[in-house]
């Protein structure tokens, strides 16, 4: 239980016993969470604990199955988005969500414009919102710009003083630093202690331990959706707190496999896509799973999005099968034998509404075609062997991918792959969103793609995963890779506390 | 995991209703042909079938076949009236001037390849959306049409001018079927195939499913986009081309006449897919309900505003029929 002074006043705010199920997940299974009036209270835990899950609920974008919540003493029920912005709590959102195309004014008043006479006082809505702006932070926007025009942290401002401009009593930043470089986030962290100098109590959501220590009065960490414990970040250690932050009672949930390194397979020299990727090297083998991990901003997805053509470097070099490469499209990539197992499986990795046949021979169709024509009969053999080998759980090739687990669905993505015969897989978050069940599943099956000889990247932020199934693990921290350990020398927390910066500071 | 995949037996009833829901379009197009086969007796007759497939069907057949390729590829083309113009513009032009029908026929379908080439840029090259890119090149069609004909003065060809073989293309008859159906089941066969059996159809449908599922998938989708455009207004130009030969003159702007019969067809055709595709048997399903449609109203006396209004209800009542199953399939 979070401590709390029973003499003080009751906390700003309070969440107690919220269970909330996804089809079969618990996403929150009874979590707590407390913060004082006029505090900075930290959120923290790995990918899946359920801080997302918990703002959602306090959004009321979210309905939890179970649980309390109290604003100033004052139970809530039945939140909505519009009950919560009554209430007086406002969310910063790191990718949220301005209108691009609005003005810094529209963007400050939206949905509740200033008029006169009834109709829109454009220019006063202008000349407040850079008041505001000014007044708040001391920054001057360009005259008349578009939301699209402002860099991120511009849009940041717009965003905070569009919440201040409610009057909040709660404000909370979502992993607000993402985007953000240094200086800015000097001055967004000079803006949080303004703020809760106001009275206004700050929920801090963050993977940067080193930000929770500098900031936070307190954190909360939280853990497969449950409260772990809320400490000082003071007088706690950040490794301490990554420590709380790791389970590891999971060690035989990754089957072993012996496979002996061959050829290099991808090599990748100096390749940077400036801000967000400065300088990474590494060659990874035939039969090698090599993990790699950092966080938001870490320059993680953007190698994976360089190696799969869908942008362009700066500079350095790629080799695959020891020739050099450009990666100029998903089509160049794919030709190369590089596949992509997309983070985002339901936008990106499976067609939803196409059956497991058409989405398994997708990238394949030229294969099964005789004479111009694609050959049914033997798109479905294919797809019946693959169905087996990966044990797709589905009533047939021609059931839609829709009614198939998320599982089920990540196996689909693979079989795809597989029919093309690609070579070197990049595998972004493959067991995200698949229970664990699924999860082991899908280690097996990237154990039987090395054995047959395929190269695995491995991109996870999941550190037990890494840790029990890559070969090498490399860290990312702002860009370059600031670590690489052997998987038997990697345990999760030094991974973490690598990734959030927490060795450097140490 | 369980409790989201389906057995074979819960697969098994889910298809009843999607049979109900498939069989919505013929349905109708039987209960409209009956219905006018009792009420007119001058329905059911071969001559007047034969006038409903040459005069209401064929040409509307083509224009919505090529609707449906960009239909199905995710985009629309508002534009199929201006790739026919032109292509009827150029080859009515040439024929005026005394050039030899082949030359014609080349440059007619070249004309309306240049609608198509010019929406593929602006489409595929800038990045506007197919909406807005065909509606662009739609009224700069019309604008360019009537600038080079001093403000929509049509072309007309004499007797003398009108080549054996273009009086062949609109009234002839191979085998005692005319030529215009030859053209039409052609390429109703042709693009069937096209989009539901060659790789190329099958990365369209992925396109139009989800474009970014066909993107990291490696598909090369730009050029496949470039195709979908060039294809359907090269489809159109055929028509354009039709159309010139049967009233033997060019006639400004007359192409735009096709656009809304063909979106409706497409649509109405999606109804035949148990997934809600575009598909082509679906499309020519769907016109010829609405030829059936606009020649019973006639036979039965209503006029011409009638027959507009019945076509609307009768579209609407086929979709709202087919989205009404497919509502019960999903909750049931």
């Amino acid at each position: 239980m979070p401590s709390t002074d029973q003499s003080a006043s009751p906390p700003a705010l309070a969440m107690h016993g919220l269970i909330k199920d996804f089809g079969g997940v618990r996403a929150l299974d009874g979590a707590e969470f407390e913060a004082r009036s006029g505090e900075i209270h930290g959120l923290v835990g790995q990918n899946g604990a359920g801080k997302s899950t918990l703002i959602k609920v306090l959004a009321g974008i979210y309905r939890p199955d179970e649980g309390r919540i109290a604003i100033d003493g004052q139970p809530v029920s039945d939140l909505t988005p519009h009950k919560v912005d009554r209430l007086g709590i406002q969310f910063i959102h790191q990718d949220r969500l301005l209108v691009p195309s609005f003005t810094v004014g529209e963007a400050v008043f939206l949905g509740r414009e200033r008029t006169a006479a009834g109709l829109l006082a454009r220019r006063r809505m202008e000349r407040e919102a850079r008041a505001l702006i000014a007044e708040q932070f001391g920054v001057e926007l360009p005259k008349g710009a578009l939301i699209s025009e402002l860099t991120t942290a511009q849009q940041q401002l717009v965003q905070i003083v569009r919440a201040l401009a409610q009057k909040p009593r709660i404000l909370v930043f979502d992993e607000p630093t993402a985007a953000l470089v240094k200086r800015e986030v000097d001055r967004l962290f000079a803006i949080i202690e303004r703020l809760r100098g106001q009275g206004i109590t700050i929920v801090y959501i963050s993977h940067y331990l080193q930000e929770i220590e500098r900031l936070c009065d307190r954190v909360t960490v939280l853990r497969n959706g449950r409260h772990v414990g809320t400490v000082s970040p003071a007088a706690t250690p950040a490794r301490e707190i990554a420590r709380m932050m790791v389970a590891r009672d999971i060690g035989e949930l990754f089957p072993k496999r012996q496979v002996t390194p061959g050829a290099p397979a991808l090599a990748v020299r100096k390749l940077a896509r400036r801000p967000h990727l400065q300088e990474v090297s590494f060659t990874l083998r035939r039969g090698e799973i090599l993990g790699v991990t950092g966080l938001l901003g870490s320059g993680v997805k953007e190698l994976v999005r360089l190696l799969f053509g869908l942008d362009k470097p700066d500079a350095g070099q790629v080799e695959i099968g020891g020739q050099a490469a450009t990666l100029g499209s998903p089509a160049a990539a794919v030709a190369r034998g590089i596949a992509l197992v997309p983070e985002d499986r339901r936008g990106q990795g499976v067609a939803l509404d196409a059956s497991v046949r058409d989405n398994t021979t997708l990238a394949s169709l030229a294969r099964f075609a005789r004479g111009g024509l694609v050959r049914r009969s033997e798109e479905d053999g294919e797809t019946r062997r693959l169905i087996e080998e990966l044990r797709i759980r589905t009533p047939g090739p021609d059931t839609a991918v829709r009614d198939l687990s998320g599982g089920n669905q990540q196996k689909v993505v693979i079989a795809k792959w597989l029919a093309r015969r690609s070579e070197v897989y990049l595998l972004d978050e493959p067991t995200v969103g698949v229970d664990i069940a699924a999860k082991v599943e899908i280690y097996r099956l990237i154990g039987e793609l090395v054995e047959q000889g395929a190269a695995v990247l491995l991109v996870s932020s999941d550190l037990d995963e890494l840790a029990g199934i890559a070969d090498r693990i490399l860290v990312l921290y702002r860009g370059t890779v600031v670590r690489e350990l052997p998987a038997k020398d990697a345990s999760s927390d030094a991974l973490l506390a690598w990734s959030t910066g927490a060795m450097e500071a140490a | 995991m369980a409790q989201a995949t389906l057995t074979p037996a819960q697969h098994r009833r889910r298809r009843l209703p999607d049979l109900v829901f498939q069989m919505g379009l013929p349905l109708a197009l039987l209960l409209v042909v009956l219905f006018f086969a009792w009420s007119s007796p001058a329905f059911l007759v071969p001559s007047n079938l034969e006038s409903v497939l040459v005069n209401n069907f064929t040409l509307l057949a083509i224009v919505s076949i090529a609707m449906t390729l960009a239909v199905a590829s995710g985009g629309i083309d508002l534009s199929v009236g201006t790739a026919l113009d032109f292509a009827s513009l150029l080859f009515v032009s040439l024929i005026a001037a005394g050039q030899p029908f082949g030359i014609a026929l080349l440059a007619g379908l070249l004309g309306g390849l240049g609608a198509g080439l010019f929406n593929a840029f602006l489409i595929v090259g800038l990045g506007i959306t197919p909406f807005l890119a065909t509606l662009g090149t739609l009224f700069i069609g019309r604008s360019v049409q009537q600038l080079t004909t001093g403000g929509g003065i049509p072309i007309y060809l004499s007797k003398a001018k009108v080549p054996e073989a273009a009086t062949f293309l609109a009234h002839g008859d191979i085998l005692g079927i005319a030529t215009p159906l030859w053209v039409v089941t052609i390429l109703i066969v042709l693009f069937t195939v096209l989009l539901r059996a060659t790789p190329f159809g099958r990365r369209v449908t992925a396109i139009g499913v989800q474009p970014a599922v066909a993107w990291y998938s490696g598909l090369p989708v730009r050029r496949d986009l470039v195709l979908v455009y060039l294809l359907s207004a090269l489809v159109v130009a055929v028509a354009g081309l039709m159309l010139s030969a049967t009233v033997n003159a060019y006639v400004p702007s007359s192409g735009n006449a096709f656009l809304l019969n063909a979106i409706g067809a497409t649509f109405i055709g999606t109804t035949l897919d148990r997934r809600g595709r575009p598909n082509v048997p679906g499309t020519v399903l769907g016109v010829l309900l609405l030829a059936v449609v606009a020649n019973g109203l006639l036979l039965i006396g209503w006029n011409f505003y009638w027959q507009q209004v019945g076509t609307g209800v009768l579209i609407f009542l086929v979709l709202v029929a087919s989205f009404a199953s497919r509502r019960w399939r999903k909750a049931g």
